[in-house]
């Protein structure tokens, strides 16, 4: 029988999952990292990307958009504090692309001013990467 | 003395607001406990937050960050004034406005400007009628701030902080103590005080080797900017319980007076009844005994 980590994550505003896990995928700066149990205690940022977790002796895999942040783990416990995180099958497709095509508008009717207006271009490109996130979490629903 | 009519007519006028003042109570009653659940649901993260904020503090020894370092002169404070968008709820903006002015008055001793992120609608009047210009305005998120909220308001002092265009950031809020009272306090958000990120060795015991990626000081880099959006997610949220808790603290104090404006109204209403009565006998007494005599 396999170990099992306890794998929480949790966002400003709730808790958005807790569960018995045995493997956690999360998506770092530096590309992604596997968390297996008995992992050192580490603490590291977060990339907006993908996270999974497989449980059950490996059969399901749950995933979720997360948009940054950071995930510490200690003693077989993974805490991900995520700015956002939204499970694969909690995910509004429609609504993602409606946002994803007014950023887009929205940036292209900023590049073409001067560069005073940068600080929200790069705002924009936050939200318009949040979404491009949540529309590839998306299609990972079976 | 007033006619029966005009008292019957003042019990009814009564009557209907105290009804009004009693669904209101309601109301707001109903509100604090969700807004009392939204505090509690945020609390997970923010003690997480603090733990591994301790734990990197650890490593990165005599961390310096712009967030944390106290600039030598105090030119511009930045306050940010949490009121309600609504009013009728007692002196909960009233304590907020004077909790901001003294701070105003103080840095202006201290030969400082104050510029002012006014949130909630009656900040927004009050400041009007000073003929303060606030450097940011909100409204309508006092009912249910979010997390984005938070992150808007902070986007205001952070990088002003970290540029040394402010000195120092305040936020004045209420605190929500329970659920019939609020107290209006200011939290100091930036600098970030010392002790946040101070290590307390002997208190936590050794702690195990963390390992961090990319590293320690990056860690802390991104996490300071979310302790301050964490602090301010706080205070909006015990801003939004409190002002429901204010609001039904004066809604039954309303409905208390109006019933008891009721009751003397009832009384003075069936005393010129009975007058009116006692009259009209008198005069028919009166009348009978006129006839008798002639």
């Amino acid at each position: 029988m396999a170990k099992t980590l306890l794998c929480e994550i949790v966002t400003p505003e709730r808790i958005t999952y807790r569960n018995e896990v045995e493997m956690v995928v999360a998506p770092t700066p530096d590309g992604e990292i596997g968390i297996l149990p008995l992992h050192a205690p580490l603490v590291t940022l977060l990339a907006p990307g993908e996270l999974r977790v497989r449980y059950n002796d490996g059969k399901d895999v749950e995933w979720f958009a997360i948009s940054g942040g950071y995930l510490q783990v200690h003693e077989d416990k993974v805490i991900v504090l995520a700015d956002d995180a939204v499970p694969s099958s909690q995910i509004d497709v429609e609504r993602a692309r409606q946002a994803k095509a007014l950023i887009e508008q929205r940036m292209a009717e900023l590049k073409e001013r001067p560069a005073e207006e940068r600080e929200e271009i790069a705002s924009c490109i936050e939200d318009l990467e949040w979404c491009e996130v949540q529309l590839k979490v998306a299609e990972r629903r079976s | 003395m007033p006619s029966l009519r005009d008292i019957k007519r003042r019990i009814s006028s009564v009557q209907s607001t105290r009804q009004i003042t009693r669904t209101m109570e309601m109301v707001a009653t109903a509100k604090i406990k969700k807004a009392q659940e939204r505090i509690e649901s945020a609390r997970p993260y923010a003690l997480s937050m603090m733990e591994v904020l301790g734990n990197v503090a650890r490593y990165v020894q005599g961390a310096t960050h712009p967030l944390l370092e106290e600039h030598p002169e105090r030119k511009r404070v930045a306050i940010i004034t949490l009121t309600s968008d609504r009013g009728l709820c007692g002196a909960f903006n009233a304590n907020i406005l004077r909790l901001t002015e003294g701070l105003v008055r103080d840095a202006e001793q201290q030969g400082a400007e104050a510029e002012i992120i006014a949130v909630g609608k009656k900040a927004l009047s009050y400041l009007k009628y000073r003929g303060v210009q606030p450097v940011a305005e909100y409204r309508d998120i006092s009912d249910k701030p979010t997390f984005a909220h938070a992150r808007s308001i902070a986007a205001h002092v952070i990088p002003a902080y970290a540029e040394g265009r402010i000195d120092a950031a305040y936020v004045v809020f209420n605190r929500f103590k329970n659920v019939a009272e609020q107290k209006a306090e200011v939290h100091q958000l930036l600098p970030i005080e010392r002790r946040v990120v101070e290590e307390e060795e002997d208190v936590l015991g050794p702690k195990p080797e963390y390992l961090f990626e990319p590293s320690p000081a990056a860690v802390l880099e991104k996490l300071l900017p979310m302790y301050v959006e964490t602090l301010i997610y706080r205070a909006l949220l015990e801003s939004a319980a409190s002002e429901q808790g204010a609001r039904r603290v004066a809604m039954k104090s309303a409905t208390d007076n109006a019933g008891e404006i009721i009751t003397t109204l009832t009384r003075s209403y069936n005393r010129a009844r009975q007058a009116s009565i006692t009259n009209e006998i008198a005069e028919i007494v009166g009348g009978a005994a006129a006839l008798e005599e002639s």
